[in-house]
């Protein structure tokens, strides 16, 4: 299992011209030359007399030999010896080896050594020799593609696909067997490899794959490669996980303990019937629920998970229908200028929510993480667009005046070709102004595809659109990103807003972005404002906007009206 | 000259011989002379002389191997014989068996004159 295969390994197809190679090591001239006379017109045969030439010519050749006929009775040495001495060495243990005897004594002795064939003496017809040598040869060679393909080059475990087959056959053989399906996966192994190197991530990858075969291999267990870091393993059932993980971890680290992190998921004794990879699904599920959790490191599937799991797969296959019947709803939260005394609606963000028929109000941070795992997030998000644009539209005609709303571009949009175009056909189909339709773009999308979404947000910028930096403060902001990024508005996350808050000493922190976001002159809004202190504070800081349930919930359509209604200067329903 | 005839004559298979030899007759010929010049006649001889039977076994085991590839019928006969006396470490006296395989052999030899 932990044979690491190199590309040399898989014999060379011999081309038009050239014949694959038999080795015959046969100390008698006369049979000898019979050999050589069957197989000739087919192989190119180097016959050699006794163990030594046979050693010589192996080990300047090992790489090119197809097969080898190998006499027992040798001058020097016993074939049983050149076959355990061939066997045991990984450069020519893949040889084919046919052995010429006609003592059935022997025979056993050589299967289990490693034969794989005999071919008796007096020799059977040329026909007969000929078969078995093109079919030895044969077999070698699909047994060598096999291996090829089947296994991880770097760490010799399986590969994914040969990995599930020969889990479903470990199920057929041992029924019986409590068998878990486990994953393990290395936390921020990207980061490993661009802080300590490729050569040095892959010996980590290395070492996990030898201590996950000397923990389970014994007991049956396999092992696959799902991915750069990912690793799949199923064995039957293990007593204590974190035990087997702080072995892992421990291989894995070498000399440099604590440096890798390890999150192990574990679907333990599932149905059988339960299909293979739903088992791993599971597993990974589990793995995931510890991925930020620096003590907690290993978590079991259990019910909880398989609830949520079930709910997420009824949304998801209830997404076209709720798309369909409009039970999507755009709500709008306001956002007001807290610089007067009397703080201003100056805009909106429109936010999404689902008004199921059966499960009621579900909320957007139960459904949106999954829309954006499988795409269905572009379809949301180009209906939430198409009903903000409405509305926009509808409150301009009704109150004459206009109320900038923002609304979320996911990350998957901005990697959509035709997304200017969309956005651009989107405004003149509602009669609406570019300035009018705010585009909230995540933080995290600038650190994670910057040179293409750069590329797109210039383009929506020169179009005339007003951009939002999303959610900034929740990743790996840098206030250098606020000077170098195209932006018009920056938006605090709302889980730093409140962190701050909690931790009172903070509020430093918050302090220099702000003036850093003056001083560039970028806007800034505050999400997630629920006190008034909070208010205050941001106030006295000179932060110019701020959202949240201080001020308002996202409110229905009809709602937020009210609100154009009582705050806007300017907002008096037309006649 | 040896040929096929003659050795037919001596009573070895001749056709299964040389398809062995894919149907060669230079190279079966060949081998067969070469066969019966083989010194290895005479080392049998000494190690039944000397009554070495692991040697012998050996030697004969060897001969049997080459005269039944090529199928030379009376000579193989004899030498498995002895093989199997070698074998069995069989208390016997084996110079006479031995010089008959020898003389076995004589006679192929002068099938070559």
């Amino acid at each position: 299992m932990t044979a690491e295969i190199r590309n040399s390994e898989l014999p060379s197809e011999p081309g038009a011209d050239r014949k694959r190679k038999i080795l015959i090591v046969e100390d008698e001239f006369v049979n000898r030359e019979i050999l050589s006379a069957m197989l000739a017109s087919e192989y190119e045969v180097i016959p050699v007399g006794s163990g030594a030439d046979a050693e010589e010519a192996l080990r300047r050749q090992f790489g090119e030999i197809s097969l080898v006929l190998l006499d027992l009775n040798l001058p020097d040495r016993h074939g049983l010896d050149i076959l355990r001495e061939l066997k045991d060495d990984p450069r020519t243990s893949k040889i084919p080896v046919i052995v010429l005897t006609s003592d059935k004594e022997a025979e056993v002795e050589c299967l289990n050594v490693g034969a794989i064939d005999f071919i008796p003496k007096p020799y059977p017809i040329p026909k007969v020799v000929q078969a078995r040598v093109r079919r030895t040869i044969e077999l070698s060679e699909d047994r060598d593609l096999i291996r090829y393909t089947e296994r991880d080059h770097l760490t010799g475990l399986y590969t994914r696909e040969y990995f599930y087959r020969y889990a479903a056959q470990y199920d057929v053989y041992n029924r019986d067997v409590q068998t878990d399906a486990l994953v393990l996966d290395v936390n921020h192994f990207q980061m490993i490899n661009e802080r300590f190197g490729k050569q040095y991530a892959d010996g980590v990858l290395v070492r996990i794959a030898r201590a996950i075969v000397s923990a389970v291999g014994a007991s049956g267990g396999i092992a696959c490669r799902r991915s750069a870091d990912m690793f799949l393993v199923y064995c039957p059932h293990l007593l204590d996980y974190q035990a087997f993980l702080d072995g892992i971890v421990t291989a894995a680290c070498g000399e440099d303990k604590g440096r890798i992190r390890i999150r192990l998921g574990v679907c333990a004794g599932a149905d059988k019937s339960v299909e293979m990879q739903t088992r791993f699904d599971r597993a990974k599920i589990a793995a995931d629920t510890v991925r930020g959790s620096f003590t907690d490191c290993v978590a079991f599937y259990d019910n909880a998970m398989h609830e949520k799991e079930i709910y997420a797969e009824r949304l998801l296959d209830e997404f076209q229908a709720a798309i369909d019947g409009k039970q999507f709803s755009v709500y709008f939260q306001p956002k007001f200028d807290v610089r007067p005394e009397k703080p201003i609606l100056s805009g909106a963000e429109a936010l999404v929510r689902w008004i199921h028929p059966e499960l009621g109000v579900i909320s957007p941070g139960v459904f949106i993480p999954l829309f954006e795992n499988n795409g269905l997030i572009r379809m949301l998000d180009h209906y939430v667009w198409q009903e903000t644009v409405e509305r926009i539209g509808e409150w301009k005609r009704k109150f004459g005046c206009t109320v900038p709303v923002s609304v979320n571009v996911s990350r998957v949009d901005m990697l959509d070709p035709d997304l200017v175009e969309t956005l651009v056909d989107l405004i003149r189909g509602g009669g609406l102004e570019f300035s009018d339709l705010h585009l909230e773009i995540t933080e995290t999308a600038y650190t994670e595809d910057a040179r293409q979404i750069i590329s797109t947000v210039n383009r929506l910028r020169e179009t005339g659109f007003v951009i939002e930096m999303d959610d900034f403060g929740s990743g790996y902001s840098s206030l250098n990103m606020i000077a170098t990024l195209p932006i018009d508005v920056l938006k605090l996350d709302m889980a730093f807003i409140r962190n701050v808050f909690r931790e009172n000493g903070n509020l430093r922190m918050l302090k220099v972005i702000v003036e850093i976001a003056e001083t560039l002159s970028v806007p800034m809004i505050a999400e997630g404002v629920e006190k008034e202190e909070q208010l205050n504070a941001l106030r006295e800081m000179g932060c110019a906007m701020v959202q949240g349930y201080y001020f308002s919930p996202p409110l229905p359509p009809g709602e937020f009206e009210k609100h154009i209604r009582e705050w806007l200067p300017q907002g008096r329903e037309k006649e | 000259m040896l040929t096929v005839e003659k050795l037919r004559a001596f009573g070895a298979n001749v056709e299964e011989g040389l398809q062995r030899c894919v149907g060669n007759e230079t190279l079966y010929l060949a081998l067969v002379k070469k066969a019966i010049r083989d010194p290895a006649y005479d080392q049998l001889r000494e190690a039944a002389e000397k009554k070495d039977l692991d040697r012998g076994f050996e030697i004969a085991h060897a001969l049997k191997g080459v005269t039944a590839n090529l199928s030379l019928t009376p000579l193989c006969d004899l030498i498995s014989g002895i093989t199997e006396l070698f074998r069995h470490k069989t208390d016997a006296d084996y110079v006479p068996i031995a010089a008959a395989i020898i003389a076995k052999r004589d006679e192929l030899t002068a099938l070559d004159n």
